[in-house]
């Protein structure tokens, strides 16, 4: 008996499932209208299933409490066999309930397929386009870059993700959408098979080599929603991490407007140097659209890539959507930077020796001074109120 | 007739047979299905234990955001082995240690249909769970997780041995299961008593028989997926190679037509399990036998056609996300009709609540969560939320912990006095399921919340902030409380053995038990039957025991004692041990590891198995100074001859 009690307490506390409010890839707290119409499937079923569980325990506790042999007599229990008609009946109600259930999922499962026709317009470069909003997500070990064929993606060849058409802009970690449009992804993957999911948006898609995967997302308001590479992937799995920053049209045009241009050259002596740096170290996988984004041969990497640094102050995160470049006032967190220039594997457990990953590259003090110095020049800070919602406390 | 041939003949060299003599000699060259059942059982066990220290691990680096026990690498390493461990060294052994035990006794045989081929499975399955574990030490475990997704498993992304000794060592293991399919299917089809048709076999059989029959076509499909990945591993093949126009979802579709199969091949025997024990302890039949018997053949044949639910994420298209969503909500039916079948049993039954009627309780309600949260998978888009976080290592620990683990600590209760002649502690064995059910809820109850939350699977580590700092850290307390659990078992089992050490065996009917096992004493005397019984009904030994008075009251007519064999049968001829499937399976992981580190040592290898086949083909039929030779003049008691394959 006293047992008992303690699995009721237990039950008890594993009902309050309540998710915290800081929980920022709860899979249950949608922010836009796939992840809400997947959140009206599943939570009547969820109602549904605590139901059926506490009846069967229902049944269980009282089957204990009223069928336990009290040592009276050493009489038996009538002897039943079974009663085919109940047996019919069990079988057929759960059948139908099913079959219920089934008819939601495919209806949901068929919306979340639909590809809807949402073009908007975009000036780009002085003129104006007219750009179905489309983004091509390409996983590697242990990041997400995010590709923008401003002129849609007919005639783009995608087949052969290490070796993609150059796009009008090219991202990693973090991907910025409009809000309020229906963002149609192209995903595939340079290596091995990850996962893109950004649970307050939508589902999750694997991407695999050699294939391009349709999916979609919509935010409903502007925000960074934060994801995580679900299918394991290899060592660093875990530090493969991805945010999507959704902005109002305006804000959107903006960002295209600036990705698109490239950074004023750099003119103090420090970044003058950090440059000599980065030309001589660096641009064998990465690439800065100003020094090697015409002649980029592809990095000397498993996957062929390393990301896109053009803009790279334009991002909050970095190596993968784990690192925040800034403090939360505004500031360029330069610890953490330059630790990372230092000895990457350090920070981020990579296969560097079998060319995935960032390497050491034995830089000395002083030039890791200077590389931060150009770094900085490459883009503008996206402003305060991205870099306080990707701080996760 | 020939008798006096084989006499005079006597085989020469190698080709004795081993004469027995006890102890460990016993124990290496038995082809006794009992002692090969205990073999399979106490080695599982150890695998159990090594897999939940793997277990304790992983909980111990999650505990707290920013783990820094396991590296990354070291992390990938023993999730992947705790996986592989638990479940194709401690769950598939385990449920093949009852199958060899009770089946033969369930369906009134001496043994198996091919006694040797039965302890060439064991020990081909101990030497590819030592080939297995040998990675630790020989340059690295497996770390491409036990579902091995292809490329990632390939030799760029995993350059370590680690995916070759799995690749290697599941398809060693892989033989062990074929060939016991094999084998127990021909038993069960072949080798039952006069008058025990498929429909009087008790529900533990039935569901055994599935289980072989799942086997049977299961493991081949892993066996080619492993040979693709071998090959492609070892010799540069190009199966999963997508610059040549593989495709990487080729491994997936293989490796769950496999696997989930795979899953009614580890559940269905605890099914088995608790569908013997709810009755006995009822007091009443099972409630609808022949619905029990079908809806297990249904699982069965339903099982093959929903592999691709594991893939709703994986970009199969729509049209094939639909189908198999469907289908597997529709082999929940199956389920959930076993159990309300189970909880009809117990309705209006006289329940005894011993330790095995515990646990096979627990399996109902346990099981019942992890169906239901099968049920919202089974909505594919609710899945892309769902897969590959910690809410489906919630759900399927609550079917494979809840479902299969529960189900054989019932039945280690449940038979522990018919194979060792003595009774667990019932005290101690209640301490052990309270705790356990008390561990198993704080453990992996949480983990619905974490993933609900969003935490990922197979994720070494997680940052602060997210909100999964409270439940990681109760499931990790949790997962302590299951060690302690373990541990409450393996006191018992010490404490039970000194007890009973000098004390007399237990009466041959401690639980007033129904099917054919218990006709024989315990613990069961090598022989099993002094006289192979005739079977009239399902519930056989129950129904010697008890009989209807005028007014259809349940009377016994004869007490256990006077039902149940003695054991003092003499002279039945048995078959003879044998040295060689021993030396077979030892040479298996030769060429396993001559296959990794150098082609030479396959030489040996090969010599031990080609050898120990003709030496298996030629050894005698029969030891004439075996300890169960050839008969003699002695008073025979049973003429049925096991067989001697």
């Amino acid at each position: 008996m006293r047992s008992w009690r303690g699995l009721v307490g237990l039950s008890a506390l594993l009902t309050v499932t309540g998710c915290a409010a800081d929980a920022e890839l709860d899979t249950m707290n949608p922010q836009g209208p796939l992840a809400q119409e997947i959140d009206n499937l599943l939570q009547p079923v969820l109602i549904l299933a605590y139901v059926v569980f506490a009846l069967v325990l229902g049944a269980t506790f009282l089957i204990w409490w009223k069928f336990r042999d009290n040592h009276e007599d050493e009489e038996f229990p009538k002897q039943v066999h079974g009663n085919t008609k109940l047996e019919l009946l069990w079988t057929a109600a759960p059948t139908v309930v099913l079959a219920v259930l089934s008819v939601f999922t495919l209806i949901v499962l068929a919306s979340l397929n639909d590809r809807e026709d949402n073009a908007i317009s975009l000036q780009v470069d002085g003129e104006s386009v007219t750009w179905e909003p489309e983004v091509v997500v390409v996983g590697q070990q242990w990041w997400w870059e995010f590709r923008y064929y401003l002129h849609g993606l007919d005639g783009v060849d995608l087949s052969d993700a290490r070796n993609l058409p150059p796009a009008d802009i090219v991202t990693s970690s973090q991907m910025i959408i409009p809000i309020g449009q229906e963002i149609e992804l192209s995903a595939t993957s340079r290596d091995v098979i990850h996962s893109f999911w950004i649970p307050a948006l939508n589902g999750k898609r694997d991407v695999a080599p050699g294939r391009v995967h349709p999916w979609k997302l919509e935010a409903d308001n502007p925000g960074v929603y934060f994801g995580q590479c679900t299918e394991f992937c290899g060592l660093s799995h875990s530090r493969m991490q991805m945010q999507v920053v959704a902005m109002t049209p305006e804000d959107f045009q903006s960002w295209i407007t600036e990705q698109l241009a490239n950074p004023a050259a750099p003119t103090d002596e420090a970044a003058l140097r950090g440059q000599a740096v980065f030309e001589i170290q660096c641009t064998r996988c990465h690439v800065v659209n100003s020094i090697n984004g015409e002649t980029s041969t592809g990095a000397d990497l498993v996957s062929n890539a390393a990301p896109n640094l053009t803009h790279f102050m334009s991002r909050t995160t970095y190596a993968g959507g784990i690192f925040n470049l800034y403090e939360p006032d505004g500031s360029l967190d330069r610890t953490q930077l330059e630790a990372w220039l230092r000895n990457a594997p350090e920070e981020k457990p990579a296969y560097a020796q079998g060319r995935r990953g960032m390497p050491a590259m034995g830089l000395s003090e002083d030039e890791i001074d200077d590389l931060v110095a150009y770094l900085t020049t490459l883009g503008t800070s996206p402003g305060l109120s991205i870099i306080e919602a990707t701080e996760v406390e | 007739m020939t008798d006096t041939a084989v006499e005079t003949t006597r085989p020469i060299g190698v080709y004795t047979r081993p004469k027995g003599g006890g102890g460990w000699r016993d124990w290496v060259t038995t082809v006794d299905h009992k002692k090969i059942g205990i073999l399979y059982g106490a080695t599982a066990l150890v695998f159990f234990v090594v897999g939940g220290c793997e277990a304790l691990l992983i909980r111990l680096q999650l505990a707290t955001p920013n783990g820094t026990i396991l590296g990354a690498d070291t992390y990938n390493q023993v999730f992947t082995m705790h996986g592989v461990t638990m479940i194709f060294l401690a769950a598939m052994p385990l449920a093949a240690a009852f199958g060899n035990y009770l089946i033969p006794l369930q369906i009134g045989a001496r043994d198996v249909a091919f006694p040797r081929l039965n302890a060439l499975s064991f020990w081909v399955f101990l030497a590819g769970a030592i080939f297995l574990n040998l990675s630790w030490v020989l340059g690295g475990a497996p770390d491409g997780g036990w579902f091995g997704y292809a490329p990632n498993s390939g030799i760029i992304y995993s350059p370590s041995v680690g995916m070759d000794f799995y690749a290697i060592g599941l398809q060693i293991t892989g033989i062990a299961s074929l060939v016991s399919a094999i084998n127990l299917t021909v038993t069960i089809l072949n080798m039952r008593a006069p008058g025990m048709t498929l429909f009087k076999m008790p529900v533990f059989t039935w569901m055994m028989l599935v289980v072989q029959l799942l086997l049977v076509f299961a493991m081949p499909v892993i066996a080619v997926a492993l040979f693709l990945l071998i090959f492609s591993r070892q010799f540069g093949a190009n199966f999963f190679n997508t610059e040549m126009g593989a495709d990487p979802l080729l491994w997936q579709h293989l490796f769950w037509i496999f696997g989930h199969p795979e899953v009614y091949i580890l559940i269905l025997p605890s099914f088995g399990i608790i569908s013997e024990v709810i009755p006995t302890f009822s007091r009443k039949p099972i409630f609808g036998y022949e619905f029990m018997v079908f809806s297990g053949i249904a699982i069965g044949f339903m099982g093959w056609g929903v592999w691709a639910h594991h893939m709703f994420a994986s970009g199969i298209g729509p049209l094939s996300v639909a189908a198999f969503s469907l289908s597997t909500m529709f082999i929940a039916v199956p389920t959930g009709v076993k159990i309300l079948n189970w909880l009809a049993t117990m309705w209006g039954g006289k329940i005894k609540f011993t330790a095995a009627m515990l646990f096979a309780v627990g399996v109902i309600s346990m099981f019942t969560i992890g169906g239901l949260s099968g049920v919202t998978h089974a909505m594919s888009p609710a899945d892309t939320q769902q897969t590959d976080t910690y809410y489906v290592v919630a759900h399927f620990h609550y079917v494979i912990f809840g479902g299969i683990i529960f189900g054989l600590f019932s039945g280690f209760y449940f038979w522990w006095p018919k194979v060792f002649g003595h009774m667990l502690s019932e005290k101690l064995g209640k301490i052990n399921f309270w705790v356990m059910l008390v561990g198993f809820n704080m453990t992996f109850g949480p983990m619905h919340t974490l993933g609900l939350q969003g935490m990922s699977r197979r994720i070494d580590t997680y940052s602060p902030g997210f909100g999964f700092e409270l439940w990681n850290m109760v499931a990790s307390i949790g997962s302590f409380i299951i060690a302690t659990s373990v541990l409450i078992f393996v006191i018992n089992v010490i404490v039970s053995a000194v007890k009973a050490k000098g004390q007399p065996h237990c009466g041959p009917d401690p639980w007033d038990a129904r099917s054919l096992e218990w006709m024989t004493p315990n613990p069961t005397p090598e022989h099993n039957f002094d006289e192979v019984p005739v079977v009239e009904s399902l519930d056989e030994f129950w129904h010697r025991k008890y009989g209807t008075d005028e007014e259809g009251r349940i009377v016994r007519v004869a007490t256990a004692e006077e039902v149940c064999q003695d054991g003092s049968a003499t002279g039945v001829h048995l078959p003879s041990p044998s040295y060689w499937p021993l030396v077979f399976s030892a040479g298996l992981p030769l060429v396993g590891l001559g296959l990794i580190f150098s082609l030479w040592l396959t030489i040996p290898g090969g010599i031990m198995m080609v050898g120990s086949l003709f030496a298996w083909v030629f050894e005698p039929v029969d030891d004439p100074d075996g300890p169960h030779g050839h008969h003699d003049d002695s008073e025979e008691t049973a003429t049925e001859e096991a067989p001697v394959v």
